[in-house]
């Protein structure tokens, strides 16, 4: 196992070097913005600017977004994180179905190794990688605090970002699971990313347009991001612990689904 | 009695409507080095993933050395090493690092002193081994796959296409180490190959495979003894139109001074039956491999 996680870490050491600096970096980014707002006492402003359909779809909530502390936690929750996070999960989750296309499996199972290795390899690494993830986000924002003199400012609480963190977490894992599914039913990586990567956007997408039109709320359960309202949980009235549990719940079932499959498949 | 190195019982793979191999029953003894042939897409790779557990048998079942492929199959693979006709490359790894992660993902000890010697006998100096995989030749991978499958010094070693892009010297030294395999007696060997002098030199016994069935197989001699072979016969003056009527000879043409017959078996009873007339020459062609496996390639298309 711990052969096949370092080959796996050597191959993707760039997109891991590239997706941590891009994490870092936007927590650092949206801190110094929201100072720079802060100090200019423009966060009115911007309150003005919130579009009406989000001040309708969230009400009060909304006005969380025209915060230094809801800024600073947008960071969070901004789409291209939350994707970017479950994309990074992904790519881990569908190595398998890389090893499969390239014939690498012909070689790693004409030994004595177990199939489902492949997949429990592929799964830890991609809860290490969103860890690390999320990890380097929190330290982005302790650093960005640091760097860009927010004291007396009001960032957002330890607790606060370690649920926000947690939560996304559950978001990746459940994608990387799903993934995992996908691939361990796919002959080719660009298939199994692909659909993974499309879901991704499509349930953000459905879950964002449930905001402010009233049709899409019948989907909107089917998406993970349903389970992460972030806004809510800055305003302390989200059930955290069963969204997580819902989003962890659903990463189990596709990760069994994904180990039965690949037992079974012809490779 | 020893289990066979390798057996496989109605082994059949459908891939929907298409057949795979159906009904395969072969069986090679231990010590043996066994020539699989076929055609491309005749089931050689079908059969080999089937030993390997890396596909799921529609119906029938393998072993190799006693141990199940599919319900055993963990300790099935313990005993093989596989070379695969593409081999698979890490591009990034160096020859020594692929040596060394493959070596690590099953635990089976390599012994170094015989590492060093495949090593030296396929001609992988120092340099190679430090260079990365995706700058050596096509000849380089292969030796190094090659290694990758002998080196745990498995008592089942399958080759798909062994020799598929080595020059002769390599061919050669590849020739000895199935030599040196076979001297062992410890060592089966399960080579599919195109090249049939290659296979008619190494191989103890064959197997030809063609539509997903074997529809030959035994040693060389047994194969030469079931070929049909062409005979020429000439006279030296006219001659009626043959009437020979023997088990095993055809006539496939003839004219006033040449007949030209095909006979299987002995040739006893066909020369007996020439008695009498004015025989000038009688020309046996002898039994090469690549006619008679052609023979089957061309019965497919």
């Amino acid at each position: 196992m711990i052969a096949l996680l370092r080959r796996s870490i050597a191959q993707a050491r760039y997109v891991l070097i590239g997706s941590a600096v891009l994490l870092t970096g936007f927590q650092l980014v949206i801190v110094g913005q929201a100072a720079e707002i802060q100090r200019s006492q423009s966060f009115g402003r911007i309150a003005e600017l919130l579009p009406g359909f989000l001040q309708r779809g969230l009400g009060s909530r909304a006005m969380l977004l025209a915060t230094f502390k809801g800024t600073v936690a947008f960071g969070y929750f901004h789409p291209v994180v939350c994707l970017l996070v479950a994309v990074v999960a992904m790519y881990f989750t569908t190595e398998p179905a890389h090893e499969v296309e390239a014939g690498l499996v012909d070689l790693e199972l004409a030994r004595s190794l177990p199939r489902w290795r492949l997949l429990a390899r592929s799964l830890t690494l991609s809860h290490l990688a969103a860890i690390g993830g999320i990890v380097l986000m929190a330290l982005g924002t302790s650093l960005g605090g640091a760097l860009f003199d927010t004291a007396g400012m009001d960032m957002p609480e330890f607790s606060l970002r370690g649920r926000l963190l947690v939560n996304l977490l559950g978001v990746a894992s459940c994608f990387g699971a799903f993934a995992l599914l996908v691939a361990s039913l796919s002959k080719r990586w660009a298939t199994a990313f692909t659909t993974g990567a499309l879901t991704a956007v499509v349930t953000y997408l459905v879950d964002f347009l449930s905001i402010g039109w009233r049709p899409m709320r019948v989907l909107n359960w089917l998406s993970p991001f349903h389970y992460y309202p972030a806004l809510s949980v800055i305003a302390g009235d989200a059930p955290v612990a069963r969204n997580v549990a819902i989003l962890f719940a659903a990463a189990a079932a596709f990760a069994a689904a994904a180990f039965w499959q690949f037992q079974r498949r012809d490779l | 009695m020893a289990a066979a190195a390798i057996r496989t019982e109605g082994l059949t793979k459908y891939y929907g409507p298409v057949i795979g191999i159906e009904d395969l029953s072969l069986e090679v003894a231990p010590g043996q080095v066994y020539g699989f042939l076929g055609a491309n897409g005749s089931g050689k790779t079908t059969t080999i993933r089937l030993l390997l557990d890396l596909l799921r048998p529609s119906r029938g079942r393998a072993s190799v050395l006693g141990v199940d492929c599919h319900r055993d199959s963990l300790a099935a693979r313990r005993l093989i090493g596989y070379l695969p006709g593409d081999l698979p490359i890490y591009p990034d790894l160096s020859a020594e690092g692929y040596l060394q992660y493959l070596s690590r993902l099953d635990g089976r000890p390599v012994s170094s002193a015989y590492l060093q010697r495949l090593l030296k006998r396929f001609d992988v100096s120092d340099l190679d081994r430090g260079r990365r995989l995706r700058d050596q030749s096509h000849g380089m991978k292969q030796k190094i796959g090659i290694i990758q499958a002998l080196m745990a010094e498995p008592p089942l070693v399958i080759l798909d296409e062994p020799t598929a892009g080595l020059d002769p010297i390599m061919v050669q030294a590849f020739r000895e180490t199935v030599a040196e395999l076979r001297r062992s007696g410890k060592t089966t060997v399960f080579l599919s190959s195109h090249v049939l002098s290659e296979v008619e030199s190494m191989c103890d016994r064959i197997g030809l495979i063609r539509g997903g069935r074997v529809v030959a197989t035994g040693t060389i001699e047994d194969l030469r003894r079931d070929a049909a072979r062409r005979v020429t016969v000439t006279f030296s003056s006219s001659v009626p139109p043959p009437a020979i009527r023997i088990d095993g000879v055809t006539v496939r043409s003839h004219g006033d001074r040449e007949w030209q017959l095909e006979i299987r078996g002995p040739v006893g009873p066909m020369v007996a039956a020439l008695a009498g007339l004015p025989v000038h020459d009688l020309a046996i062609e002898p039994f090469r491999l690549e006619e008679y496996v052609a023979r089957f390639y061309g019965e497919r298309a």
